[in-house]
């Protein structure tokens, strides 16, 4: 081994352990024979001993406690907050998804219910206030609709209350079959429910009592599939 | 000896990352002995190690992803952050380092000096140590790790070469090299009070 060497791996062979058995014999063969080297490796010793005890000083050197107080009361504020975070978006979505589904149940009984004030509001109009000019062509091609005579009420027949007041019925009993009608021709025929003035009677050719004509009433029509009425039934 | 399961490292970082406080507390004691000798060495000021340690630890718990298991142990990497302080904390440093800090009541330096048999002896013991310190303090700061690492915190140098992140030959280069600058110090100092002795 050289000079060189030896200052370079050979004054901390013993320690080195990345250096082979060879190589610390030759750390040690070279420093007994250059006096140079012996002196260094002397020298070195000498530093490391005051070195030792310098690491000796500072060897139970320990963080202030101070310092693990602060960095506990971080941890603390760090994750109470955390928390609180955590908490706080979970009832701004829980106060969200209740308003969205409040929001949704109100908009669907105020529906409801302005779809039972328009029915019972259908149910106490005449019937020429719910069939206005412009309606007359859907009424026309209404698949149950009849011919009704001026005053009479179809009742539920515009939008959706029509389901409600066509109903198909075979029962014939009590029915008044109107002049110029045949039982036979009633095979295809529907029964409509219509609230109508008694005067709207007459129109059908049946009596009417004047000093009720105003009054209104509730029948039942049977309409053939030509879409005029074949009889006449008044419930009692 | 065998760390029980639940007293690992990362079970331990796992559980503080959750807000285990008794977690993080127990990590902090089992590491800040060594960041702080680290850093007190390293920079020679008990303030600045203080201050080193609390941001070592602010980083693990603000950031406890930041520690990747499968790359190490945990000790490795708070000496990797605590370096990084270290090295930030020195080019924030004017280049002249006193002989002798005070504490905030006056003591003395930062580095408690044990033992003695008489005052004179003390005395001599004490200026003796101050000045390794001083010169450990006035290496160049990679030269000064290498000594740290290998000579003060008895690393070997596999473990202080992974600590530093080079290779082992620069570990060893630099150790030789910071070496031969405290020896040369060491030296200087040894002979200025034989001078003045002479002098006398």
């Amino acid at each position: 081994m050289k000079c060189e060497e030896f200052e370079a791996i050979g004054l901390d062979a013993e320690r080195d352990a990345s250096l082979s058995e060879v190589e610390r014999g030759a750390a040690r063969e070279h420093a007994s024979t250059c006096s140079r080297c012996a002196a260094l490796q002397d020298s070195w010793q000498a530093a490391g001993v005051e070195l030792r005890a310098f690491a000796e000083d500072t060897a139970v050197a320990q963080a202030p406690a101070r310092v693990e107080m602060r960095l506990r009361q971080e941890f603390r504020t760090q994750h109470v907050t955390l928390k609180v975070r955590r908490t706080a978006a979970i009832a701004t979505w829980a106060l969200a998804a209740t308003a969205l589904l409040v929001g949704v149940v109100s908009w669907h009984s105020w529906r409801r219910s302005r779809q039972e004030v328009a029915a019972n509001h259908l149910n106490s109009v005449p019937a020429a206030n719910n069939f206005p000019d412009n309606n007359s062509a859907t009424r026309a091609n209404h698949k149950n609709s009849a011919e009704v005579p001026d005053g009479m009420l179809e009742r539920g027949s515009a939008g959706a209350g029509s389901s409600e007041t066509l109903v198909a019925d075979n029962e014939l009993s009590g029915f008044t079959f109107l002049p110029g009608a045949f039982a036979a021709d009633t095979d295809e025929a529907a029964i409509l429910h219509v609230r109508m003035q008694r005067s709207a009677l007459g129109a059908l050719g049946l009596p009417v009592n004047e000093e009720r004509a105003g009054e209104w009433i509730q029948v039942d029509l049977l309409v053939g599939d030509d879409g005029l009425p074949q009889a006449v039934r008044l419930p009692q | 000896m065998r760390i029980a399961e639940q007293d690992r490292d990362d079970v331990l970082l796992r559980r503080a990352a959750k807000g285990d406080e008794e977690a993080f507390t127990l990590l902090y004691r089992r590491h800040q002995a060594a960041m702080y000798r680290f850093a007190l060495r390293m920079t020679g000021n008990s303030w600045a190690a203080e201050e080193i340690v609390q941001d070592v630890f602010m980083t693990l718990m603000r950031d406890p992803k930041k520690y990747d298991a499968t790359r190490g142990a945990l000790g490795a990497f708070l000496y990797g952050v605590a370096r990084n302080r270290v090295m930030k904390h020195m080019e924030h440093l004017p280049r002249e380092i006193p002989l002798e800090e005070k504490n905030e009541d006056g003591t003395g330096s930062g580095i408690v000096l044990q033992d003695a048999s008489t005052p004179a002896m003390w005395v001599e013991k004490r200026e003796r140590k101050l000045q390794v310190r001083a010169a450990v303090l006035e290496l160049p700061v990679e030269f000064r790790e290498a000594v740290v690492l290998c000579e003060l915190e008895e690393m070997s140098y596999e473990e202080a070469a992974q600590m530093a992140g080079c290779p082992i030959g620069t570990i060893r280069s630099r150790l030789h090299r910071g070496r031969a600058l405290l020896m040369a110090k060491l030296e200087m100092l040894r002979s200025v009070p034989r001078r003045a002795s002479v002098a006398r």
